[in-house]
């Protein structure tokens, strides 16, 4: 019998009687095979001719968690960079009378049973509460404001060069449209996270990277060379993770001269958090290498000749590189969460300019939290994106794994 | 081995010393000094000092001094005489300050550490060992959860939810009538009770990175070839299991388990604040702040010591856990 | 006759009955509120056990007596409260605190408080102040002439605590516009002469502003001070207490005394354990002055539990849960969510007022030459106002709560006036375009900003304090938008509260926040009169004052005037001349508008316990009236 048609009658003797009346023998065959199976490829042309990034982009498809994730990042990311359009209102458009108004309901039915093709939101009409001077928001069912696909409204910059208006979709004046609903200054939170989130995807990104090649480098060198060089490098280790990073924000935060844009001072503070950042993957490499250097297989590498560079970069770097892509995919939501305490302690990004982590901030009250809760949504937002980009590196870890 | 504790031990010395000037250094680096940092308060509380009062208070506090002159004093006051000197916002000893919050910080970050590990190390065995299984999502999915949300944040919804089912918010570690009396199974019970929101919010926190990084590195070692070749032995799957690919996969952890020293010490700032937790962390926070200047660097001396300290441990828990470490120092 | 006996028999029964029910619902009265010995029972266990003296050997002879505010209160309980520590240290202080003389509601008069009364003279130059005979210390001492002479000349005039003599002790010649020293004497066990060199007729106010009590307790500071027991004795005795130094020592238990537990005072409630502990327990003070209409020894209430909270959020969590029985709420916005929760937490909303107008303002100082002409021209200053949008900003960021109006006084205090309050209000944009250009401003290039008249960019940078809560940020958001719309380029900037004060003190501030908050110009005159650096429109004016013209900027103009008609006001010498010399201050800032208002008389908001009564509607939230001070909290009482 070829292997294949052997691992389906082992399959199937699994399927067909329970585990504890197998036998011994078996046992350890089933266990066997188990591991064995996912040493076992297809086995045709295409397996043997193709290359190692080929490899692992199939291998990666069949994660598919993985690829879900993907798609949400790049979701994401698409909002990101279009935000502008996407988005029916900018960052300033303060509204008195629809202060932290409840998401707006989307019909296609109207109240007397009518089908509409395009969907359509009410007029909303605000009431105080006389007792408890709370706003309460309700739909005037009188007006229908149907929504307009590529409809003019506020006016922007595409991508900070092209002046327009076109909005992906809107309701014409007075009707408004609020998906996420407002905040307690009447902007629409949905733009809000739109316009975030531009700032939150790409200064994580930056950052994470930041740190990760500091910390192979100088880890890698540190583990590698070992003696004096290590001792060294680990005392600025430590020297560095020592350091109280609250009077460093908020001595930077004070020494920064108020002209200049928000964001590059945002970039800034988080290139000096990435500096201080690397220290945790630094370490790990170091220990990692610091057992992998005696393994054999580099020995034979440094016998055969091979330049330290190459042994670190193509033969050691690739046994720890499914410990670095667990960290990288965990860095970046750090970063994000070390942005929102940033705003926290009231140091990072300041409005009228939004990220996830201001959103965040603004719903830190107790009256958001029992009044008004859709203003945590941001907090869905970072969630998903965090949980994506974890079963994202999960799948490439997989793929990427040597080993298999 | 010996010896390389003792090397490692002499080098502390002048690391702990250069972090001492740095972080000295860097309490001072926001503008202002305590003085103006209090008079500001004060006049937010309606009282105004004039300049003659604050030239006055700064002259008794030796703030007009060089920093060298400052330094000196303090530091010397530690080594020689153990004395961290005078918190200008307490008005008391910081040595008392810190010792009168120490013993509940170290219940806060032992039991929430505690927690992290006890809950995180089988969490990341099981979704080793059961890959791509449902138990193994649904714990991701938890762990992402508390990574992925602000402390503050998680903290602020769960005392809220406390509020409103459970009728209080559950804040700080007594309820009010227990805070003065003497202990008692009540009181033990009623700060149990108010430890499982410190310990979730904090607790979650970690559970996450551990869980993923023990797993991460535990399929990776289930993979390999000694562990195939001991199944073919017909060794147990359990024995398997723990005798080698746990020990090998605890590598990463450990050595960042010295780290947690630090930790410990200062109680997760942020979320002891959001919670009124009488700990460590807001104090130094606190004193951050305010720049006052013995507390915050009597604070961090102790923080960065503890962190060399916790270096070393994990070098030599490190050393001791994986032999290929310790051949690898003795052939060296 | 017998129809008569029998009538008259019938009358006299019948008034006897009267009054025996009558007197009967007395009885009933008395003991259901307050009771029938007149003090707490705690206390009266004590005097029946000999350890406590009997109650008329506790009060004075002729205590001071608290009108009622609800109903004559019950003995017991516990007031919870929560403070962020030594850091908050005034908040126990002003619910506490007990003064001299204290404030009637409005500012405009005395009401004796400690004192009994006093008497002046006709030209204003001698006061006698008159203490009440029999009164005690917390420990049981004496309280008389000697403790008010003691403090005088071992404490306030070698400045023992800190603080060097306070201004209102000086009286000021009218012609050379010197300060005297008053001179303290004691006329008898319980009464004190302050004799002035000049005519001073607010002598009195301005004591209960400055300096608040005027006395202290004589036989402890004996046992503490260097001048009585020498350096080395005082070193020791400081540091047993914890404190690094005599200094401290002497501010500490000088004047944040009512924290510490050994140090006696004559406030409803002492201090049972240090401050820095996380709960602290004050409890009540059995030789307490005062009592109520009925003569019951104050306050109701047993004991103070004050837990330490830092986070505000933290302590509205606690207070809608109702573990704290008075709360005072940080912001307006929090009202619904108040509301919504008052039957759970089993507490009401109470609403007081804060008679201040919130602004920003133009440092008048300001070191870039070009800015200070354009800051110091009205045109420019009225231009900005009317381009504010007043309604909106309170619709958005107070739900409409407060009430438009410029930077004036409130109505209800002296020197109010309603055009003041309109001035410039309005929001009309064309009017502010007019008088930009009569401000020599013209446009850029593209028409979207103003310039100065030679071309070159005029950029604002607006200031504000951050850790002053988020109105404050929203507010200058929304005013940046409205002054960009009219063509001013503003930039926001918000520092920290230590950095802004920094820059404040250096003169390095532009445009700023600058809250309109006076309670009376002649007795607290610094928000408006620039005698020193404090108040952000007047910048190095104020130092040119307090350093006597060594340093600062010289005042011109209106802000000269500003300080002459402050000179002849200190050294008036009747209340009618004082009056007016207020009013021309007023006056000159109605028309200058130093200070630019947009949004004032917001509501103050406290959560209080259903149970707990005697806490007053609508009063002022003042400084001066001590905050919650002003509701007299010796009164509270929980209802059982």
């Amino acid at each position: 019998m070829d292997t294949r048609l052997e691992e389906k009658v082992i399959a199937g003797e699994e399927k067909a009687e329970p585990e504890k009346n197998l036998s011994k023998i078996k046992q350890i065959k089933k266990r066997l095979s188990k591991s064995m199976d996912a040493k076992k490829p297809d086995l045709d042309e295409s397996y043997y001719m193709a290359s190692q990034w080929q490899l692992m982009g199939r291998r990666f498809k069949k994660h598919k968690l993985a690829k879900y994730s993907l798609i949400v990042l790049g979701l994401f990311y698409f909002g990101a960079l279009f935000a502008g359009f996407l988005a029916p209102q900018g960052l300033v458009s303060y509204d008195a009378k629809f202060t932290n108004c409840p998401p707006t309901k989307i019909h296609f039915i109207d109240d007397q049973g009518k089908f509409h093709l395009t969907p359509f939101v009410y007029a909303i009409k605000s009431e105080r509460d006389p007792e408890t001077y709370r706003k309460g928001f309700i739909e005037d069912k009188s007006k229908i404001y149907p929504i307009r696909f590529f409809s003019r409204s506020v006016e922007y910059k595409f991508w900070g060069l092209i002046k327009t208006d076109i909005h992906l979709f809107n309701v014409e004046d007075p009707g408004k449209i609020f998906l996420f609903g407002t905040d307690s200054m009447g902007r629409d939170l949905y733009s809000r996270i739109l316009h975030g989130s531009r700032i939150s995807l790409s200064v994580g990104f930056v950052g994470v990277f930041i740190s990760l090649i500091l910390g192979i480098i100088i880890g890698g060198i540190s583990g590698y060379f070992g003696g004096l060089t290590d001792t060294v490098i680990q005392r600025i280790i430590e020297i560095l993770r020592s350091f109280p990073t609250i009077p460093l924000w908020m001595a930077l935060s004070a020494a920064i001269p108020p002209e200049i844009p928000v964001v590059h001072m945002y970039f800034y503070i988080t290139i000096i958090l990435s500096f201080l950042g690397w220290t945790t993957l630094a370490r790990v490499v170091r220990s990692k290498f610091m057992s992998m250097k005696e393994e054999d297989y580099i020995m034979a590498a440094r016998v055969a000749g091979c330049s330290t560079t190459r042994i670190i970069a193509s033969h050691m770097v690739p046994g720890f590189m499914s410990y670095i892509i667990i960290n990288m995919t965990l860095a970046i939501p750090q970063m994000i969460i070390a942005e929102t305490s940033l705003s926290f302690l009231g140091l990072g990004i300041r409005s009228p300019a939004t990220s996830w982590g201001v959103l965040l901030q603004e719903a830190q009250q107790i009256q958001n939290v029992a009044l008004y809760p859709w203003l945590l949504i941001p907090l869905l937002f970072v969630v998903v994106t965090v949980l994506s980009f974890n079963f994202l590196g999960d799948g490439l870890r997989d793929a990427a794994d040597p080993y298999k | 081995m010996f010896e390389y504790i003792l090397k490692r031990f002499l080098i502390m010395i002048p690391t702990v010393i250069i972090i001492s000037i740095i972080s000295f250094w860097v309490i001072q680096l926001p503008p202002g000094d305590f003085v103006s940092t209090y008079a500001a308060q004060a006049a937010q509380e309606g009282e105004v000092l004039d300049t003659a009062e604050l030239r006055e208070m700064r002259e008794v506090y030796g703030l007009n001094d060089s920093f060298f002159t400052q330094y000196r004093k303090w530091i010397s006051g530690i080594i020689f005489r153990g004395d961290f000197g005078f918190s200008f916002q307490w008005n008391k000893k910081v040595s008392d300050l810190i010792m009168s919050r120490m013993g509940l910080t170290l219940m806060v970050s032992l039991t929430t550490m505690l927690f992290t590990y006890l809950v995180s190390i089988p969490i990341g065995i099981y979704g080793a060992t059961h890959q791509y299984s449902f138990g193994d999502y649904l714990t991701a999915f938890i762990g992402f959860i508390g990574t992925a949300t602000p402390n503050f944040l998680l903290a602020i919804i769960c005392m809220y939810f406390a509020f409103r089912y459970f009728g209080s918010p559950m804040m700080g570690l007594f309820s009010p009538e227990f805070a003065h009396a003497p202990w008692s199974i009540a009181k033990f019970f009623d700060l149990m009770k108010h430890m499982i929101i410190p310990i979730v919010v904090i607790g979650t926190a970690g559970t996450c990175g551990l869980i993923r990084v023990m797993r991460g590195q535990l399929l990776d070692e289930i993979k390999k070839q000694y562990v195939i070749t001991a199944r073919a032995k017909g060794v147990g799957e359990k024995t398997l299991l723990y005798k080698y690919p746990v020990r090998a996969s605890l590598n990463p952890i450990v050595s960042t388990i010295g780290w947690s020293l630090t930790a410990i010490f200062s109680g997760s700032t942020i979320t002891a604040i959001v919670l009124n937790l009488p700990t460590q962390g807001p104090l130094l926070y606190g004193a951050l702040l305010s720049q006052d200047m013995y507390l915050a660097g009597g604070l961090l001396f102790i923080l960065t010591t503890l962190t060399v300290i916790g270096t070393l441990l994990s070098d030599v828990l490190l050393a001791w856990l994986d032999p290929r470490i310790r051949l690898g120092k003795d052939e060296a | 006759m017998k129809k008569v006996f029998v009538l008259l028999l019938l009358m006299i029964s019948s008034t006897a009955l009267l009054l025996a029910t009558g007197q009967q619902g007395e009885v009933e009265t008395a003991v259901e509120s307050g009771n029938e010995w007149n003090e707490a029972p705690m206390l009266h266990e004590m005097v029946v056990a000999g350890d406590l003296p009997a109650l008329d050997q506790r009060i004075p002879k002729e205590p001071m007596i608290e009108d009622v505010i609800d109903e004559i209160g019950q003995y017991g309980g516990d007031l919870n409260l929560a403070w962020k520590g030594l850091g908050d240290k005034w908040r126990m202080g002003n619910i506490s605190v007990e003064c001299l003389f204290r404030f009637t509601p409005d500012g405009t008069g005395l009401i004796p408080n400690v004192a009994k009364g006093y008497d002046v003279n006709s030209d204003a130059t001698e006061y006698i102040i008159y203490l009440r005979e029999g009164m005690k210390w917390s420990d049981g001492e004496d309280f008389d002439a000697d403790d008010v002479l003691f403090y005088w000349e071992h404490m306030l005039i070698p400045g023992t605590f800190g603080k060097k003599l306070y201004n209102c002790y000086y009286s000021v010649d009218p012609e050379s516009g010197d300060k005297v020293r008053a001179e303290v004497e004691k006329i008898d066990q319980y009464s004190v002469k302050i004799t002035h060199a000049y005519p001073f007729p607010l002598f009195l106010e301005r004591v209960t502003i400055d300096n608040k009590w005027f006395f202290a307790p004589e036989h402890y500071y004996r046992t503490i001070l260097p001048e009585f027991i020498g350096e080395e004795k005082a070193l020791q005795i400081a540091n047993d207490k914890g404190f690094n130094d005599i200094k401290s020592m002497g501010k500490w238990t000088g004047y944040y005394y009512w924290v510490w537990p050994d140090r006696p005072t004559v406030r409803p409630w002492v201090a049972k354990n240090s401050p820095d502990e996380a709960q602290v327990i004050w409890e009540r003070n059995p030789y307490y002055f005062k009592t109520d209409a009925l003569g019951n020894q104050l306050p109701y209430i047993d004991r103070l539990v004050i837990d330490r909270v830092e986070e505000e959020n933290n302590r509205d969590l606690k207070a809608i849960a109702g573990e704290i029985d008075i709360h005072d709420v940080a912001s307006v916005e929090k009202y619904p969510l108040l509301m919504e929760n008052g039957e759970r937490g089993d507490f009401r909303v109470v609403k007081w007022m804060e008679p201040q107008t919130h602004g920003v303002a133009l440092n008048q100082t300001v070191e870039d030459p070009a800015l200070r002409e354009l800051f110091q021209n009205m045109n420019f200053r009225s231009g900005l106002s009317l381009a504010i949008n007043r309604e909106e900003i309170n619709d958005i960021v107070y739900d409409g709560w407060g009430e438009s109006r410029q930077a004036s006084m409130s109505k209800g205090m002296a020197n109010y006036s309603e055009r003041w309050a309109n001035k410039l209000t309005a929001y009309d944009t064309d009017k502010a375009a007019k008088f930009f250009d009569e401000a020599n401003l013209n446009w850029d290039a593209d028409k979207k900003y103003r310039t100065f008249a030679d071309g070159s960019d005029l950029t604002l940078i607006l200031y504000y304090n951050s850790t002053d809560g988020s109105h404050v940020e929203k507010s200058m958001e929304l005013i940046k938008s409205y002054w960009d719309a009219v063509g001013i380029k503003t930039v926001v900037k918000g520092v920290d509260r230590t950095l802004f004060d920094e820059m404040k003190y250096n003169n390095q501030l532009q445009a700023s926040t600058n809250n309109f908050n006076v309670f009376n110009v002649a007795l607290r005159p610094d928000v408006v009169v620039p005698l020193r650096v404090l108040t952000e429109w007047s910048g190095f004016y104020g130092l040119h004052t307090s350093t006597d013209g060594a340093e600062g900027v010289a005042p011109e103009g209106d802000v000269a005037a500003l300080l002459e008609n402050w000179g002849n006001l200190t050294s008036a010498t009747s209340k009618e001349e004082i009056a007016k010399y207020g009013d021309e201050i007023m006056a000159l800032h109605e028309k200058n508008l130093w200070m630019i208002g947009y949004v004032g008389n917001m509501p103050k908001l406290w959560v209080v316990q259903n149970s707990l009564r005697n806490f007053p509607e609508g009063l002022y939230q003042t400084d001066e009236t001590r905050n919650i001070g002003a509701a007299n909290p010796s009164q509270f009482f929980f209802k059982q």
